[in-house]
């Protein structure tokens, strides 16, 4: 509404304008009185911000744009490639060289022999990880003393780079498949501890509260309440750290191995075949989006409560 | 220590309501004190709070936010302990949580991952109920709750209203000797909030138990309760005992009776001091 106050602070030229204004206006709204400004005449303005339509903060973009965009994203990355790899330089091999060295490697079976040595390690090693952020990630989220046992071991326990104890793990655990596994295992479980304990303490407050009023005790809460809550978001852990998995592998087997993808790269560096070496780097990446795209299918499966 | 409540009440001063309605304090809670400790200050949550509630009786603590009113419900329901004083149950002290004061809450409390049905069976489970009269039990509560075409939904997929019937439902499967409410329609709009108001009413006729309900909404209070204690803030503790005079007759007109309107102006007067 338009108020004496408001008509009091208007320049003086404005105020005479809105005179006429001013009888009607106690039943208009506030748009309405606009044309009453001096200068344009009957033209209504426009009030507020229009947002963006392309970079609305935390606004959806139609399905056609994502899939659109992401389809850009990925003809950049392949010219940035292809563009990189013309002209003389040998260092980098160009998207055909690639695809050739790998479906070379396909033919005679190296590429799937040493898919599986690495496969073998990841799936162990952080299968051993999973179990180990599972059983006492649920426990330190679960019980405060617990918590404080962990919190300061795990806390110092996880600033220890990983790669560091490869010299320790060979000393110790030979050069056989053990070190390689006992590697991912110490590079992921305290992640997977620490991401597993926030899990569990999102189960809230009043649900544990409402069990217990339900005749229920700790044991049952935490079997029938606390996992079955937690089992998505131990999914979408075990999702993310798997790629620190995959990491910790590559660099084992970079140091220390007779086969695998890890040690197919560092072979391939020796003998310069550079498109090998963009064959095995693409073929992680690809067998990360693979991974990633099955836990998620999994999650929905398991837990379809739990899908937005 | 205080002696055992007898089954017929030994207060020395009989409140209104005990002549009006002479019945067995089912619930007693005796002189309770709740102090928080804080690293920098320790704060009185509730300070000597005495009060009881009959068998079949549905009375409301009413307060305005602060008051302890939440905490007085949960120390009833074994989830905290006073830190002085007792609460009583026909008699036996409260220690902890048990299915024989069932709880229902604001929000958030259902299984999200389990149906309807699965909800409301889970304090059967936990009590042993052999499957068949678990079954039975369920379909019965359903129909109760008008819910039997929502038997297999996940929580997700009801209305605000729905899932609060359901968990009053879980609530009351393992038939509880009381229910204790949470501001349980807090979190409803006002039209949903009456609809459940008037079926917490004709659930209350038709099965008789004994309902402690926690409510910051005077007219809620009045409207649902037999008797209604005020709590003041800081320290809580109770400023009224309040009668409610209108039997078990509940309906559209109750709100428009001019002792409804008097006990309203009344009430807002206490909460505002």
């Amino acid at each position: 509404m338009t108020t004496v106050d408001q008509a009091g602070s208007w320049p003086a030229g404005a105020r005479a304008a809105a005179g006429d204004a001013v009888t009607d206006v106690a039943t208009d709204v506030v748009g309405d009185a606009a044309p009453a400004v001096p200068g344009e005449g009957a033209t209504p303005g426009t009030r507020g911000r229009r947002p963006s339509r392309l970079l609305g903060i935390r606004t959806e973009v139609p399905a056609s744009w994502r899939i659109g965009f992401g389809v850009i994203g990925v003809l950049a990355i392949l010219a940035l490639w292809f563009w990189s790899s013309q002209g003389d330089s040998a260092l980098i091999a160009t998207p055909s060289e690639s695809w050739s060295a790998f479906t070379q490697m396909v033919g005679d079976g190296t590429f799937q022999t040493d898919l599986w040595a690495s496969a073998q390690r990841v799936l162990i090693g952080y299968g051993i990880s999973m179990v180990i952020g599972i059983v006492l990630g649920i426990a330190t989220g679960t019980f405060a003393a617990v918590d404080a046992f962990f919190e300061p071991m795990i806390g110092f326990l996880r600033y220890i780079p990983a790669p560091a104890l490869i010299p320790l793990f060979l000393l110790l655990l030979g050069i056989d498949e053990s070190p390689k596994i006992w590697l991912i295992v110490v590079g992921t479980a305290f992640y997977n501890v620490l991401m597993t304990a926030d899990v569990a303490r999102a189960v809230p407050r009043e649900m544990i509260n409402a069990s217990y009023t339900l005749g229920a005790g700790r044991w049952r809460i935490l079997r029938r309440v606390i996992l079955p809550h937690s089992v998505p978001g131990i999914i979408d852990v075990a999702r993310i750290n798997l790629a620190a998995a995959w990491s910790m592998l590559v660099v084992a087997e970079l140091l220390a191995a007779q086969s695998g993808l890890g040690y197919q790269l560092i072979r391939s560096q020796r003998f310069r075949a550079i498109d090998a070496m963009f064959a095995i780097l693409i073929a992680f990446g690809v067998i990360g989006l693979l991974s990633d795209v099955l836990l998620r299918q999994v999650r929905n499966r398991v837990a379809p409560w739990s899908r937005p | 220590m205080v002696p055992p409540v007898s089954a017929t009440g030994t207060d020395p001063t009989p409140t209104l309501a005990d002549v009006l309605r002479p019945g067995t304090p089912k619930l007693v809670v005796d002189d309770v004190t709740k102090v928080f400790a804080g690293r920098k200050q320790t704060t009185t949550a509730l300070e000597h709070v005495d009060l009881h509630v009959d068998q079949g009786e549905l009375v409301c603590l009413l307060g305005a936010s602060g008051c302890g009113k939440s905490t007085l419900l949960s120390i009833v329901a074994g989830l905290e302990t006073a830190t002085e004083g007792m609460v009583t149950v026909d008699g036996d002290r409260v220690v902890g949580p048990g299915a024989d004061r069932g709880m229902v809450f604001q929000a958030y409390s259902l299984f999200p991952w389990k149906s309807v049905a699965r909800n409301i069976a889970f304090g059967l489970e936990t009590a042993g109920w052999p499957k068949a009269r678990r079954q039975e039990r369920v379909d019965e509560l359903l129909g109760i709750m008008g819910l039997t075409t929502f038997a297999d939904a996940l929580p997700k997929e009801l209305s605000g209203g729905m899932r609060q019937r359901v968990a009053i439902a879980r609530a009351l499967a393992p038939e509880p000797d009381m229910l204790l409410l949470d501001e349980p329609f807090g979190a409803l709009d006002a039209e949903t909030k009456r609809h459940m108001q008037d079926f917490l009413l004709s659930l209350w006729h038709r099965t008789g138990t004994t309902i402690l309900m926690v409510t910051h909404d005077i007219e809620e209070a009045i409207y649902l309760s037999q008797r209604i204690y005020v709590l003041a803030a800081r320290p809580g503790r109770v400023a009224a005992e309040i009668a409610i005079p209108f039997g078990g007759a509940r309906g559209p007109n109750t709100k428009r009776d001019p002792r409804f309107l008097d006990l309203r102006d009344e009430l807002a007067d206490l909460l505002a001091t």
